[in-house]
């Protein structure tokens, strides 16, 4: 029994049956009314979603999520990049700076939610400055890291042959940390998407975390676990989708 | 450049930012910038009296929330990483739990329990438990099966086994995990803390940002940061004092 | 002499995506208390997944393993394993390692008493100097010296070695090769040992067996009767060495070569 769970179609069925057990057991399990109020049922947050989906209300918050993340982490990323090279490169510049980096680091990144709001508005502005703000430090320092992990001899053989410093920079140093800003890149994508939702919670009238924040607030629990619902939904999906752009980077990446 | 060459550098630069940073708010932008000897000031009036109650809610939430969710997730990343088959079954709804941000229920949390300090344990715990056990799990999941078998041949217990090898065999994953989770733990405190709250440093910022009170949000910036240093440092510690084998001799 | 091991017509069948590859043939094997046997032949001919099924790390797929006349069912507590992979755990150091069998509960030892085993193993295998080293800051050679130690310091009384001093150059090797058989004489202690190197399990067995490769089988099985105690630094210029090495060779080498041409 315990083998043929373990075989690649037994696990797949005792997956689908472990969720339904799950499922029919909160939808079905007896308890009083106020226990239900609580726990809602499978059920109504289907129906939830559903009408969701049919009013375009998910589709509308996505969309305004997505903007946020997509803008802050573009922003962060090319700012990243830009500043990760030129501190690679200026290795004095970058130990002078670094404890100050360190610094403002350490700075739980929420917490400048309301210094943006004052600085930049509650519109997506103050939004995108703290995904931008997360990502420009994850991406800094892969890109610094790339930099500085070029062999020093191949910078002097390029040297010898009589490159000029921008042909190194363009044919040595670029092409050699693209691999650590991949890297980098790719694991600012989760903070992006998660720093967006939080910016949600915190102070936005759109958007997947104002969706969770709305229903909370107003003590519609099944409203709440269906935006939790989908909030599961697009990760997984965002999830699934990095690792198949991976799969297609990895291929030219690797020699 | 020696380092005391950096040093002097570092002195200079933070010596010429505090100067701009004063002129800008001289100049007329102080309801942005406030000024670094009105945020100075701010910060010894608080450490006069007020700030220990906050900095003492945060800290509670803080340590309580992480010392609960990280101790639960790593035995049940050790259980489960020992579990073959129920690992093989779960795999996908583990990931699938993994990729979600889960300090984005901190609504939900605080609709259930209310806007006292529980929300927010609840909230850190849940997320240090997860980082702790994935990364528990995958250590306990990668363990070498020779030292394992090494440990049975010789006729240690099952619970020899799990001490001399399965968990000193996970600590460098755990220890990953504590890395990450400490600094996450602060923002889902801090994030409790905002969304709903009558004590804590995120209270204190909600406040000041309320007030439009500059000098008051940099003074709580500057707090935070402190507290995130010294968390940096104390998992920077636990490291080298937990992996020492792992360096090279010299 | 009362027997030891035994294997009766063993079978090895491995499953991989679906195609059963045939690793044994069906082997009869019989391993007499306090003998030293070695197992020689090319890589692939099932030398590992005998040890591994003795230790009962791994069940048979045919056939029956015997060790003192029952069964091997699980873990088989009585032998020292020496595997070709050293499997010293990375965070205790040299001395914590070799004396990881004394904290057991089941041969619990008290410290002073451990201290001096270990002090011993550590002076037998030559660390002396390398007792507060981990494991990453030793060489291979010490690693696999530092493993040999951990599992004597327990005094098993039946050693499964698997190629146990492949990594070590050539004198290192006579120095460890002329400890071991001094230690499993002295314990009065029954080894299998799996090597590839003829002249290696000259020098230290009272049997060979010669296996042939894919799927491995015995192709023959010699009595080295070189008299005892032997002298490890010179036995292999001994004329009787020379003629049983020839001899021997002619047996193995096409299998060697074929196996060779397959790498």
């Amino acid at each position: 029994m315990i083998a043929w769970a373990a075989s690649p179609f037994g696990r797949i069925v005792t997956r689908v049956l472990l969720v339904l057990a799950c499922l029919a057991f909160w939808q079905f399990i007896p308890v009083s009314r106020a226990v239900r109020f609580w726990m809602s049922s499978p059920s109504l947050i289907a129906e939830q979603f559903w009408l969701w989906l049919l009013d375009g209300t998910l589709w509308f918050h996505l969309q305004a999520s997505l903007y946020v993340m997509a803008q802050g982490y573009v922003i962060g990323s090319a700012f990243g990049i830009v500043f990760g090279f030129l501190l690679g490169h200026f290795r004095r510049v970058h130990r002078v700076l670094t404890p100050f980096l360190s610094a403002v680091y350490a700075v739980p990144k929420i917490a400048l939610t309301p210094l943006f709001i004052i600085l930049l508005g509650v519109d997506n502005a103050s939004k995108i400055a703290l995904v931008g703000v997360t990502v420009f430090f994850l991406i800094l320092t892969a890109t610094i890291d790339g930099v500085r992990d070029v062999d020093h001899d191949m910078v002097q053989s390029f040297s010898l042959m009589g490159a000029t410093r921008l042909e190194i920079v363009r044919k040595l140093l670029i092409p050699a940390s693209l691999p650590w800003i991949f890297t980098g890149m790719r694991i600012a994508v989760r903070y992006a998407f998660t720093n967006t939702l939080l910016a949600e919670l915190i102070a936005s009238n759109r958007g997947l975390g104002f969706l969770i924040e709305f229903n909370s607030g107003n003590f519609n629990t099944t409203g709440s676990y269906a935006a939790i619902f989908a909030l599961v939904l697009c990760s997984v999906g965002l999830t699934e989708l990095l690792s198949r752009g991976e799969a297609r980077i990895a291929r030219w990446r690797l020699p | 450049m020696t380092p005391r060459q950096t040093l002097a550098w570092q002195v200079a630069l933070g010596l010429l930012l505090m100067a701009l940073w004063e002129a800008l708010g001289q100049l007329g932008a102080v309801n942005y910038v406030s000024r670094p000897s009105l945020v100075a000031a701010k910060l010894a009036l608080w450490f006069g009296g007020t700030v220990y109650q906050h900095l003492g809610t945060t800290l509670i939430e803080l340590i309580l929330g992480m010392g609960i969710g990280s101790s639960l997730g790593i035995v049940a990343g050790l259980f489960l990483g020992r579990a073959p088959v129920a690992a093989v079954v779960l795999r996908p709804l583990i990931v699938a739990l993994y990729s979600v941000p889960l300090v984005a229920l901190a609504p939900l949390f605080i609709m259930f329990l209310g806007l006292g300090v529980l929300p927010k344990i609840v909230l850190v715990g849940l997320v240090t438990f997860f980082l702790l056990f994935f990364n528990t799990f995958a250590g306990a999941e990668r363990i070498d099966e020779d030292q394992v078998h090494a440990l049975e041949l010789m006729g240690a217990s099952r619970g020899e086994i799990f001490r001399k090898v399965v968990a000193p065999g996970t600590a460098v994953w755990i220890v990953g995990g504590l890395k990450i989770a400490l600094p996450y733990a602060l923002v889902a405190t801090i994030t409790g803390e905002l969304l709903a709250t009558r004590a804590g440093l995120g209270f204190l910022l909600s406040q000041a940002s309320e007030r439009f009170d500059m000098a008051g949000l940099y003074a709580v910036l500057f707090i935070l940061m402190t507290i995130g240093l010294l968390l940096s440092e104390a998992s920077a510690r636990l490291e080298t004092h937990l992996l020492h084998w792992r360096q090279g001799h010299d | 002499m009362t027997e030891k091991i035994r294997l009766e017509a063993v079978t090895k069948l491995f499953n991989t995506r679906g195609t059963t590859t045939v690793a044994l043939k069906p082997v009869d094997l019989s391993v007499r208390d306090n003998e030293f046997v070695a197992l020689v032949g090319p890589s692939g001919c099932g030398k590992s997944t005998i040890l591994n099924m003795v230790a009962g790390l791994m069940p048979a797929s045919g056939g029956r393993v015997l060790y003192d006349g029952a069964p091997v069912a699980g873990a088989n507590r009585r032998v020292g394993y020496m595997t070709q992979k050293d499997t010293l755990l990375p965070w205790r150091s040299t001395a914590d390692n070799i004396r990881l069998a004394l904290e057991l509960k089941c041969r619990r030892t008290a410290k002073s008493e451990a201290d001096d085993r270990v002090a011993q193993m550590i002076d037998l295998v030559g660390l002396k100097g390398f007792e507060k080293h981990f494991p990453a800051e030793l060489s291979g050679g010490m690693r696999k010296r530092a493993a040999l130690a951990r599992t004597l310091i327990y005094e098993p009384e039946t050693l499964l070695m698997d190629e146990p001093f492949g990594a070590l150059d050539a004198q290192l090797k006579l120095v460890m090769l002329d400890q071991l058989q001094r230690l499993t004489q002295d314990r009065r202690m029954t080894v299998l040992f799996v090597t590839h190197d003829l002249a290696e399990a000259i020098t230290l067995a009272d049997r060979i067996v010669i296996f042939s490769g894919r799927p491995g089988r015995i192709r023959s099985i010699h009595d080295i009767a070189l008299p005892r105690p032997r002298d490890v630094y010179k036995a292999r210029f001994d004329p009787d060495f020379a003629h049983l090495h020839a001899t021997l060779w002619d047996e193995m080498k096409d299998d060697v070569i074929a196996a060779g041409a397959r790498a």
